[in-house]
């Protein structure tokens, strides 16, 4: 700052000095003014030239005042013109001059500007080129590249001096190479002017990237040559959202339009390829009973040679959790291989990089939130993958694994729907489809055949009753009605009558069919004819029950005969005791004559009533085994009775009393087997009656039958032993009868000759008053009385 | 029936004889005198028992098939009052089935029917021997 100051002050002072020096000679001199004129001319003109106006004119006016200022102070007039003229040249030079070099330095200046600025516009246009957004670059006529901006170069992915040796057709992928190649000669004979598309190109890398291109001819080249203006914007991400949005829209599309999966499968891997621009698709479905990803459908682009890659996947069973298509089955979500070449868990690496392929992506297909199958894309480009492509291909997974889920189920369904009719037709086991209400919908064949019935007697008849007989089977069983709640697995057997006239057993059984809502919407009835198996085990049951009535026969006999044995051997052993032991007292000796007899007597007794007890055993087993025979001749029944009174007077305390109808007709019998049913009759009568009391027997005809009754006022017989009076060792123990003696026998014996004689025999009794015990004989064909037969 | 259940005379062991057949009572009695007991006789079961309580017989034969309770309840009933009364079952009941019912129900000794004299004699002597 300061030596310019210093300058500025040294470069305004020095005419002002100079003129100073000039005014001094002058004075000092005294020199005349036409003679320093020319020396403050050039003082003034100096200025002019490079001093400010202002400057200039203050040296012009101090010079006008140096040449002037003697003459007037001097006071000569007639020198005082010549330098008041001379001064006024100086200011008009000076002025004149001053006007002039400004002017120049004015124009001078202004070029310099104008220079500066056009310098300045071509540095912004190179800077704005070159932070262009969008490519932007020059091509030679043959295409070749002349100058490329920054960005075309990091679209490219290549250097600019990488560039510079290569033309736009190098880095123009194959596929699109012809239409550039085209264009270009088109641009260049000056047929169009401009041409634009939107095509991939390739990086350095070798990845493509898809360019919207422009290439506008411009004005020639200063070298005289066409050249091309060249505009280029990269426009994957547009491409990928679109190519994301497009396939997932492909994939919906296909899932509306197809019915199964099988059919959707190919279009739908092909519409994710072709938009999201992979080369290979494969579905692979978890198997469930390997446990594995099987492959399922492939989907490829035409002309690509993986035959070998689609054998090996083939061949493949992959596991939960191994390599990249395990890992997305059991975890759920996308993963991916960006780049093959360095694959550590592919399964196909080597057959895929045969292949060419570089990259993969798998993602889940999953419904319900269980992975049903994963797919797999493959390109030959390495390839980056977004997290907008991993959120497509999720919700792209999802969606096809419902629609899988759909069509399977709708599959079954017709599957299923196809299999119950044939079930229903074909069945050999009747089935009924009957409504809500019980009514009958449908019947099939092998009902309508079992019941021998035309499907609308089936309605209208047979299947009520059916319906009515399961019922009340059903409540027998302690389940419900059919209709009120179908008990499941339950069934019942109905006796049902068939057109035919015949008798079935059938086995009916009932399922409920639930609607969407889980409402029973109809009910199925099956029917089966189980009469030859129900008529089987009735047999079977009957032959069972006869064999278990058989045994507890057999076990009753055996326990009645055991029970016989031990009552046989006390009563004789009872008999015994008395025989045995005073036969030993007689036998040792030494008693008196009394004694001897009175003991003789208890033998005697005693050896008696063993002799009777063998008598009655001998006669009930030969009445028992059919083995006594009847002698019948004519019998006086009142003579027996009579007879038997005699024989029994010599009881002390019983009166006798007889009451007989005289004109009883004679009966056919054995004289000595009724005499003993009499005699036994009464001996009981006497025994029963221990107080003394009355025993009458009577007699009477009736209705071809000769009625006899021995009837006392003895102790009774209790109602619970009354029915049990004729079987054998029964004897009347309990009460005032329990002391009476006797073989147990005499009764039993008595039914069975009574019967013998086709009579029968029956007792009426009650406790404290008595018992009356009556038979009936049959009367002789000519039915004449004993007096008329006398008489004859 | 009190008159055939004469208390014993001083000195002499009695035995009681329960037994509802008139033979066996008149044998028993004969046998057992003449060896030296005084013999008392009850006709059913309830007299055995009356009996027993009351003269406190030396040992008891006890027939079975009585009127009324028979001869085990008879026993058991005597037993609960008096357990170490001696009691032989004489019993034309002689399956070994009933052997080991009247041994379970308390009988001191089993005395079959028919008997030899001597058994009789020998049995009751047993058991009134002094301990």
């Amino acid at each position: 700052m300061k030596p310019n100051r210093t300058r500025g002050l040294v470069r305004r002072a020095t005419p002002i000095l100079a003129i100073a020096v000039v005014i001094a000679l002058q004075t000092g001199l005294g020199l005349p003014p036409v003679l320093v004129f020319p020396l403050y001319l050039l003082i003034v003109l100096l200025t002019a030239f490079y001093s400010s106006r202002i400057d200039s004119l203050f040296c012009a006016v101090l010079a006008a005042i140096g040449v002037s200022a003697p003459a007037i102070l001097g006071g000569t007039s007639g020198d005082l013109a010549v330098p008041l003229l001379l001064a006024a040249v100086l200011l008009v030079v000076a002025i004149a001059v001053h006007e002039v070099v400004g002017r120049i330095r004015a124009e001078a200046v202004g070029a310099e500007r104008m220079a500066m600025e056009l310098q300045g516009r071509e540095e912004r246009l190179r800077i704005t080129v070159e932070a262009a957004q969008v490519g932007l670059a020059l091509v030679g006529a043959d295409g070749g590249w002349l100058l490329v901006n920054e960005r075309l170069c990091v679209i490219l992915r290549r250097s600019r001096a990488e560039l510079l040796h290569l033309t736009v057709v190098d880095v123009t992928s194959e596929h699109d190479q012809g239409a550039i190649s085209e264009a270009l000669s088109m641009l260049r004979s000056g047929d169009i002017l401009r041409w634009e598309a939107e095509l991939h190109q390739v990086r350095g890398d070798g990845g493509r990237v898809p360019v919207e291109i422009t290439i506008a001819a411009v004005s020639d080249h200063p070298g005289g040559e066409r050249v091309l203006l060249v505009q280029e914007t990269d426009v994957s991400t547009r491409k990928r959202v679109e190519g994301l949005r497009d396939g997932l829209v492909a994939v919906r599309h296909t899932i509306v339009s197809a019915t199964t999966w099988e059919q959707a499968a190919p279009q739908l891997l092909g519409a994710l390829c072709a938009h999201l621009d992979w080369d290979l698709a494969q579905y692979w479905a978890v198997d469930t009973d390997l446990q594995a990803l099987r492959l399922r459908q492939a989907w490829h682009r035409d002309g690509a040679a993986f035959e070998e890659f689609h054998n090996q996947s083939r061949r493949l069973s992959i596991a939960s959790g191994e390599g990249l298509l395990g890992r997305v089955w059991q975890s759920g979500i996308p993963a991916a291989q960006e780049d093959m070449s360095v694959a550590t868990d592919y399964d196909r690496v080597a057959v895929a990089l045969q292949a060419g392929l570089r990259s993969a992506v798998a993602f889940p297909v999953i419904t319900g939130g269980s992975v049903i199958g994963v797919v797999e894309m493959l390109t030959h480009q390495p390839r980056m993958i977004e997290n907008d492509l991993v959120t497509m291909l999720s919700t792209a997974g999802g969606e096809i694994g419902n629609f899988i889920r759909r069509a399977e189920t709708a599959q079954a369904l017709r599957r299923s729907e196809a299999d119950h009719r044939a079930i229903f037709e074909r069945s050999p086991i009747g089935i009924a489809r009957i409504s809500s209400e019980g009514e009958l919908l449908e019947a099939n064949t092998a009902l309508l055949t079992m019941l021998e019935h035309d499907f609308q007697v089936m309605r209208s008849h047979s299947w009520p009753d059916l319906l009515r007989a399961y019922d009340q089977a059903a409540a027998r069983a302690r389940f419900s009605p059919l209709l009120a709640g179908i008990s499941e697995g339950k069934s019942v057997q109905v006796r049902a009558g068939t057109g035919g006239g015949n008798w079935l057993w059938l086995q009916l059984s009932a399922t409920s069919i639930p609607d969407a809502s889980g409402r029973p919407e109809h009910v199925l009835v099956m029917v089966e004819d189980v009469t030859v198996v129900r008529e089987a085990q009735d047999k079977l049951g009957e032959a069972l029950e006869s064999q278990r009535s058989a045994n507890a026969t057999l076990e009753k006999l055996d326990r009645t005969k055991t029970e016989f044995l031990s009552i046989v051997s006390h009563e004789f052993r009872t008999a015994l005791t008395g025989i045995q032991g005073f036969s030993e007292l007689i036998r040792d000796g030494g008693l008196e004559p009394d004694e001897v007899r009175a003991y003789g007597g208890y033998i005697f007794n005693d050896a008696d009533r063993v002799n009777r007890l063998i008598g009655d055993l001998l006669d009930l087993d030969r009445m028992e085994s059919g083995r006594m025979s009847i002698r019948t001749a004519d019998v006086d029944i009142n003579e027996v009775l009579s007879d038997s009174i005699a024989r029994a007077g010599s009881s002390p305390s019983v009166e006798f009393k007889a009451d007989l109808d005289p004109r009883l007709p004679i009966v056919v019998g054995d004289r000595d087997r009724l005499v003993q049913v009499v005699s036994n009759l009464v001996n009981n009568a006497v025994k029963y009656s221990p107080d003394g009391g009355t025993v009458t027997l009577s007699s009477r005809a009736e209705g071809g039958f000769a009625l006899v009754s021995v009837t006392d006022t003895g102790v009774g017989i209790p109602p619970d032993e009354i029915s049990h009076v004729f079987e054998r060792f029964r004897r009347v123990r309990s009460g005032a009868a329990q002391s009476i003696p006797g073989t147990g026998l005499g009764l039993t014996i008595v039914k069975q000759i009574v019967e013998m004689h086709a009579g029968k025999i029956w007792v009426e009794s009650a406790v404290g008053h008595g018992s009356a015990f009556h038979f009936t004989l049959p009367l002789a064909a000519e039915n004449v009385t004993p007096l008329q037969r006398r008489h004859a | 029936m009190h008159d055939r259940a004469v208390p014993g005379a001083k000195g002499l062991i009695t035995v009681l004889v329960a037994d509802d057949n008139d033979v066996a009572q008149r044998l028993c009695r004969r046998v057992l005198e003449k060896a030296g007991y005084k013999v008392l006789i009850a006709v059913d079961g309830l007299q055995a028992v009356e009996v027993a309580m009351s003269q406190r017989p030396a040992m008891i034969l006890m027939d079975v098939a009585m009127p009324g309770i028979d001869g085990i309840e008879a026993m058991k009933r005597i037993k609960a009052q008096i357990p170490n009364q001696p009691i032989v079952i004489a019993s034309a009941h002689s399956m070994s089935s009933d052997r080991e019912r009247f041994l379970a129900a308390g009988a001191d000794d089993i005395l079959s029917k028919p008997f030899r004299l001597s058994d009789l004699v020998a049995i009751v002597a047993k058991l009134t021997a002094p301990k």
